[in-house]
């Protein structure tokens, strides 16, 4: 019977730990940038091996709970929400391990006046990522507070696109001295980091919903 | 030949199993929230439990309404409400075996001329219409218990819904030992006055006549649970509560309260002790119960628009399934009567009260001594082989995850 049973437990602790995962993720893809503009590359590479351990490990978790979640028929009716749920969340976590990985691979030279915008940038886009996990946690325990928590994950993605605009206008108008690949490649750079946000945005479209549905 | 005449009782047993477990374990093996197997083997082992500790109450106010007092007269009341019951299926027409029954035992009192205790019969009617009511009224405050836990408490959505999963497994036993103990009447009822069994000796527990002929049919209910519920339980329980696991839960605490509560025999006498009136000891239909506890959490809910098509229908059962199978009984003993000789009972007074021999009741206590036993030991056969079943496909499916896992690093 379920409650007299481990698995319960298990699969609550295991989407905890695959949402301290993203958390982290985000905490570390954060310190990745600001070090890769910065210029500190070791802390750069320790950052990115970091991202490479949690992208396995929220990986790992996500198939445990959804083999656990199908097998011991947990929560039937949602099952499929939360693990769709699931899935956008871990896409985060790979938006952040292909973004820091792009920055290995292909080194983006970024002017010194950009370095503030893009540590900023890379800030309010982890914001966003970052406000929808405790969004997350509360589906699962008070799913009428779901929606207010949703708000500063809309609030940071609307911020991370003015921050981007702003950062691409300047780059192709003011920076007359960069070539067009130069600046083709920032702006690359650029979308890639302002993808955090937009994939946390649809997670949040995702989890609002699954909300409102839970509390009817 | 008395095992023969048992059949038409033990086929109403059958279809109702088949037909009300759903009520019982429906919500929660449609949202696949307890294995099937497992909703069967609790609501078959309950409903026989139900039936013969608590089966008394409710057949003894059938008993009062037309005493068929002849085997031959109990066969033909039961086929012809199972027949009854049979055909308005086909045709989808609402129906339940406790209006059938009813139904059919006023033909028998019109055919044999017995007169109908109309008090009895008021009070029968009255709790159909009261049952439905009464299901609201137990399932409101409940799922407003319910709500306000789970809002007060925070507790983890997937633990809450392994309480709730609990719940149903829990709640469903006593709303399967309720609709043994409630439902019983409609199977075996008439057949109670027409047998006289010899007392049972099991060692720990001895059955007396009526109670033999409840485990019958309570095997009998277990048999169309176990056999033909799963497709019912899949699409009908889905649709009918087709709400949230806690609603789910509720809706059957509440059926499984409304059905305990009119025929539990304790109960109506600590009322009269408190100096209340009794509760009358009625079966009544899990199927209408059900509808009308999900309608009392719609309209808690806030639902406008309720389906009055379902309520007219439930409305036009009480009176049109007793009527189909009064006519059916009545053409039916006419028939057995007349065409096959059959004794289908007298007037009471001139009545001989049984017409079974000592020696043919000892010998079918006998038989049914080896039938429990036979049935004990294939169910204990059968749960140690899906117990090893279990472990087995756990072992291999903890050895394939670590294949995979192996095989990725």
């Amino acid at each position: 019977m379920a409650l007299f049973s481990r698995t319960t437990r298990q699969t609550i602790i295991k989407i905890d730990e695959f949402f301290d995962n993203i958390d982290l993720g985000i905490l570390v893809f954060r310190k990745g940038i600001r070090s890769y503009v910065k210029g500190d590359y070791e802390s750069f590479h320790r950052h990115l091996s970091k991202v490479d351990a949690l992208e396995n490990n929220a990986d790992k978790l996500q198939r445990e709970i959804e083999n656990e979640m199908i097998t011991h028929s947990i929560l039937p009716q949602h099952r499929e929400e939360v693990t769709r749920l699931i899935d956008e969340m871990d896409e985060i976590m790979d938006g952040i391990k292909s973004s820091l990985h792009e920055f290995d691979i292909e080194l983006p030279e970024i002017p010194e006046s950009l370095f503030e915008n893009i540590i900023s940038l890379a800030e309010t886009s982890a914001n966003a990522a970052e406000e929808l996990i405790p969004a997350a946690r509360a589906y699962f325990r008070a799913p009428h507070t779901v929606r207010e928590k949703l708000l500063k994950v809309y609030y940071f993605e609307s911020e991370t696109d003015k921050i981007s605009f702003s950062i691409k206008k300047r780059v192709f108008h003011e920076m007359k001295e960069l070539d067009l690949a130069h600046k083709a490649h920032l702006r690359y750079i650029v979308h890639h980091i302002e993808n955090i946000s937009d994939l946390a945005q649809a997670a949040a479209d995702m989890l609002s919903i699954m909300a409102v549905k839970v509390i009817l | 030949m008395i095992l023969f005449f048992l059949t038409s009782g033990l086929f109403l047993g059958w279809s109702l199993g088949a037909n009300d477990a759903s009520n019982v374990f429906g919500s929660a093996v449609g949202a696949k929230m307890v294995s099937f197997r497992k909703a069967a083997i609790i609501a078959s082992v309950f409903v026989i439990l139900g039936a013969v500790i608590q089966g008394a109450g409710t057949s003894g106010t059938l008993g009062k309404l037309g005493a068929v007092n002849a085997i031959g007269g109990s066969f033909t009341v039961a086929l012809a409400a199972a027949i009854t019951v049979y055909v308005m299926t086909k045709f989808s027409l609402p129906v339940s075996t406790t209006q059938a029954i009813v139904g059919a035992i006023i033909g028998w009192n019109l055919f044999t001329g017995n007169s109908t205790d109309t008090s009895t019969l008021s009070k029968i009617v009255a709790t159909w219409v009261t049952g439905p009511i009464l299901g609201a009224l137990f399932a409101i405050p409940l799922y407003i218990l319910i709500s306000r836990i789970k809002r007060r408490a925070r507790i983890h959505m997937i633990q809450f819904e392994s309480y709730i999963k609990t719940g149903l497994v829990v709640v469903g036993a006593f709303g399967a030992y309720s609709l043994g103990a409630n439902n019983i009447a409609n199977v075996m009822g008439v057949f109670v006055p027409a047998f006289d069994l010899s007392e049972m000796n099991l060692g720990i527990l001895s059955l007396s006549s009526a109670q033999q002929l409840f485990l019958l049919g309570g095997l009998a209910i277990a048999a169309g649970i176990l056999t033909y519920s799963k497709k019912v339980m899949e699409t009908v329980g889905s649709n009918i509560v087709n709400l949230t696991a806690e609603a789910a839960l509720v809706t059957v605490l509440a059926q499984s309260l409304v059905l305990f509560v009119f025929s539990s025999t304790s109960l109506s006498n600590l009322l009269v002790k408190i100096g209340l009136p009794p509760i009358p000891m009625v079966p009544v239909s899990s199927s209408q119960v059900i509808v009308g506890c999900v309608i009392g959490i719609g309209l808690y809910k806030g639902a406008r628009n309720i389906n009055f098509k379902i309520l007219g229908e439930i409305a036009a059962g009480w009176v049109a399934t007793p009527v189909i199978a009064g006519l059916t009984s009545f053409f039916s003993l006419f028939i057995v009567r007349n065409i096959f000789n059959i004794d289908v009972g007298r007037k009471i007074s001139e009545s001989v009260e049984t017409v079974q021999t000592p020696e043919r009741a000892f010998d079918i206590s006998q038989v049914m001594k080896y039938i429990i036993l036979v049935i004990i030991i294939i169910g204990i056969v059968i749960s140690l082989y899906y117990y090893m079943l279990e472990r087995k496909k756990n072992r291999e499916f903890r050895k394939s995850e670590e294949r995979f896992w192996k095989y990725i690093k």
